[in-house]
């Protein structure tokens, strides 16, 4: 046998064994066979019967209903023990739980065709619940959901905590996408998240909520994760601005300030060559341009006489604008003003 | 404000036990700084249409003293009441909280915002107020911002919006952006959605973002690119908004396959560049779920990331296991691996061990976490929190 083979063979084992984890089998378990029963000519409410009498119940067929053509099963526990894919049961109570929904109130409008709603029925019990797309396929122009009003439908999303994975992505990297995608959709998001919501992050006088930290649960979402703070240095200064998108500059040297940290506890933290004579030996020209958040990180404010000192008009440090720079403000006007005295330009 | 939001959030506890009036409480204790945190948060609807919602905190402890204030802080994160009519055709905020109109970055604020939508599906948005100013900075007299936004939805496949935005801080031109927005969706599985803020003041591109995904099956391919100018994010006031002229830009592209049912695989292959220096920005990621709901899951990730000097790799790894009596044990481990290590270290471990309990309205949580940086060589921490509800959840 080559070693390809090998290999095959033991991921093939490998899969097998792993199969009832990942979800894929369980001993006994597996989908129902809906398909095999509409093609035998068995109507959908000849097992559900209790669809349309408005009972809050699951309208799963029970044994009863099953031995009444199954004369002889095979097996004394209740059919839906091994008869349906893991997690379905779990998906369709929840839907129960959450939902304002009447299966006879749409009867009319489906004229008894289940699968109009139930599209993916025939693929297996991952489909059981309708996606939410199916619903809009019929109330498209509802006014209820021009105007985000979720109520109508959903009980409690915030309860429900299902992300709304049919009609958006809140998988993938939702973090880094969803500043994108709630630009143009800051409604939809509105309907399901509260003001403190977007607050809990973008809020300035919080560092972090409790119930945003969430450190009992390592799948929460969250920018500072894990060891941020060993990491931050080198992340901030890989993404520059990513980090005044939400802290003010001076949040930079309150902190190490505090943490003892700063240049006033511990001395310059540049390296030598920072500022020079020579272009060569000048290195803070070029991190500036770079990275100017980091600098007004500890030099913004007064600190920036620091860097006035040198390129104001007519100072050794030369015109420190990049090419094809243009401003709409007046020299009058900060900070134009600090390097541009009454008469220069 | 700090009395209103006392007032409302006493209000909203009286009355927490009757729905639909809401009130959460959150503590949290840390040794690392050592610090104590109090979150009281309160929401409810008096009548339809009509809701108000606050967040107030109280801190104290050597971590979050700032400067030679001592003593405990406190403050409003969020405290407002929103109206809307019956078929939201309008709707308006009152108070402080975060604006974030189309492809205008958020602001806090202590002010007001509203919404209306016209003929045609086309919504107007405004924003006014005083923006919040975190307590690191100095006190100032006369700072104000106001922002709109005009936008068209096109059936139900897409929208676009133009705003703009106007800020002043102590009389002087902070922020002056215009920025649009738009997202289509393209058929049932395919959409696209992007931004663009430009700085009028010191003219040139702040920020553009570009999404678009397409779902195929078990498969979500997600392709984007990012570019942010950090002098345009800057205050305009500040002398470093007029010397920075290179962006950082980032593109790539984010697999989410669901290779089983309860196993999720994250591939994430993209690039970032700053000037000249380019380098490859890397994710693969698993989680798999240990039961249909996922309460018990296990996830491992690896990453490479960083530009030039300040590239790392990374690995990480979490587990959460539900146990009985209302029990979960969670534990996370993160290696660090920067390229560099100039005197920091050459591997930067990070650990969590967690036990959470969560029964009712109550939910408590402890953890242990240790690790080593550039600060610590070595370095332990205990955190514990807990948390209450009254009312719906």
């Amino acid at each position: 046998m080559t070693l390809g083979r090998s290999c095959a063979l033991v991921a093939l084992c490998g899969l097998v064994a792993c199969a009832g984890v990942l979800g894929l089998s369980r001993p006994g378990q597996g989908a129902f066979p809906h398909r095999r029963h509409v093609i035998a000519g068995v109507s959908c409410t000849r097992c559900h019967a209790a669809v349309g009498d408005g009972s809050p119940a699951l309208h799963l067929p029970d044994d009863a209903t099953c031995t009444s053509c199954h004369k002889k099963p095979h097996d004394p526990r209740p059919c839906l023990t091994c008869h349906v894919a893991p997690g379905a049961l779990a998906a369709l109570a929840e839907a129960k739980d959450h939902l304002n929904f009447d299966h006879r109130r749409h009867e009319d409008a489906t004229r008894g065709n289940c699968m109009r709603c139930h599209t993916g029925i025939a693929d297996g019990d991952d489909h059981l619940r309708p996606v939410m797309a199916n619903c809009f396929g019929c109330h498209a122009s509802d006014a209820r959901r021009d105007a985000r009003a979720c109520s109508a439908c959903h009980k409690n999303l915030a309860e429900e905590g299902s992300l709304p994975a049919s009609h958006l992505a809140h998988d993938g990297d939702w973090l880094r996408e969803h500043g994108t995608r709630a630009a143009s959709s800051g409604d939809v998001c509105a309907s399901c998240h509260q003001a403190s919501f977007c607050a809990s992050c973008h809020g300035v006088t919080v560092p972090a909520l409790p119930a945003t930290r969430r450190f009992a649960d390592p799948f929460a979402a969250s920018v500072h994760r894990a060891g941020f703070a060993a990491r931050h240095s080198l992340e901030a200064r890989s993404a520059p601005g990513a980090c005044t998108t939400c802290h003010a500059p001076a949040r930079c040297i309150a902190c190490h300030t505090e943490r003892g940290i700063a240049e006033s506890v511990r001395g310059s933290p540049h390296p030598v060559g920072w500022v020079g004579i020579t272009a060569s030996s000048n290195l803070h020209g070029r991190e500036a341009r770079r990275d100017p958040a980091s600098c007004a990180g500890c030099h913004g404010g007064a600190g920036e006489r620091l860097c006035v000192s040198c390129h104001a008009v007519g100072g050794v440090g030369g015109n420190p604008h990049p090419p094809g720079w243009s401003s709409s403000r007046p020299l009058s006007a900060l900070p134009c003003r600090l390097c541009h005295p009454a008469g220069t330009r | 404000m700090k009395r209103a939001a006392a007032l409302t959030v006493a209000l909203a506890a009286h009355a927490g036990h009757a729905d639909p009036l809401r009130l959460r409480a959150d503590a949290l204790a840390t040794t690392a700084s050592p610090a104590g945190l109090l979150v009281l948060d309160a929401s409810g609807e008096a009548r339809p249409g009509l809701s108000a919602e606050a967040v107030v905190w109280l801190a104290g402890g050597a971590g979050l003293d700032n400067g030679a204030d001592h003593g405990t802080h406190g403050d409003v994160l969020v405290i407002a009441v929103d109206a809307r009519t019956p078929g939201g055709v309008a709707a308006a905020r009152l108070g402080r909280f975060v604006t974030a109109l189309g492809a205008l970055r958020p602001e806090h604020i202590d002010g007001a915002s509203a919404r209306v939508r016209l003929p045609a599906r086309i919504d107007v948005e405004g924003a006014a107020g005083l923006p919040v100013s975190p307590d690191v900075m100095p006190g100032r007299t006369w700072d104000w911002l106001v922002a709109a936004r005009v936008s068209r939805r096109f059936s139900d496949w897409g929208s676009l919006g133009v705003a703009y935005e106007l800020r002043r801080d102590d009389g002087a031109l902070v922020t002056e952006e215009v920025a649009v927005d738009a997202g289509v969706a393209i058929g049932r599985s395919s959409d696209v959605a992007a931004r663009v803020a430009y700085d009028t003041v010191n003219r040139g591109l702040a920020e553009v973002a570009l999404s678009a995904s397409r779902r195929i099956r078990q498969v979500r391919v997600e392709l984007y690119a990012s570019h942010l100018a950090a002098s345009h994010v800057l205050p305009a006031t500040s002398l470093f908004s007029v010397i920075g002229d290179v962006a950082a830009q980032r593109a790539g592209t984010v697999i989410t396959w669901a290779a089983a049912p309860r196993l999720d695989v994250i591939g994430d292959a993209g690039a970032r560049r700053i000037d000249r220096d380019v380098a490859p920005e890397l994710v693969l990621r698993t989680r798999l779920k240990l039961d249909d709901r996922g309460a018990s899951a296990l996830s491992a990730e690896l990453r490479r990331s960083g530009v030039g000097h300040e590239a790392w790799t990374g690995a990480r790894g979490a587990a959460r296991i539900r146990l009985p009596r209302s029990l979960t044990a969670s534990a996370e481990l993160e290696l660090v691996r920067p390229d560099e290590a100039r005197g920091r270290g050459a591997l930067w471990p990070w650990a969590l061990a967690a036990l959470g309990f969560a029964h009712g309205d109550w939910q408590s949580a402890l953890a242990v976490e240790a690790s080593a940086s550039p600060e610590y060589r070595s370095r332990f921490d205990a955190l514990f929190q807990l948390s209450r509800r009254w009312g719906a959840p």
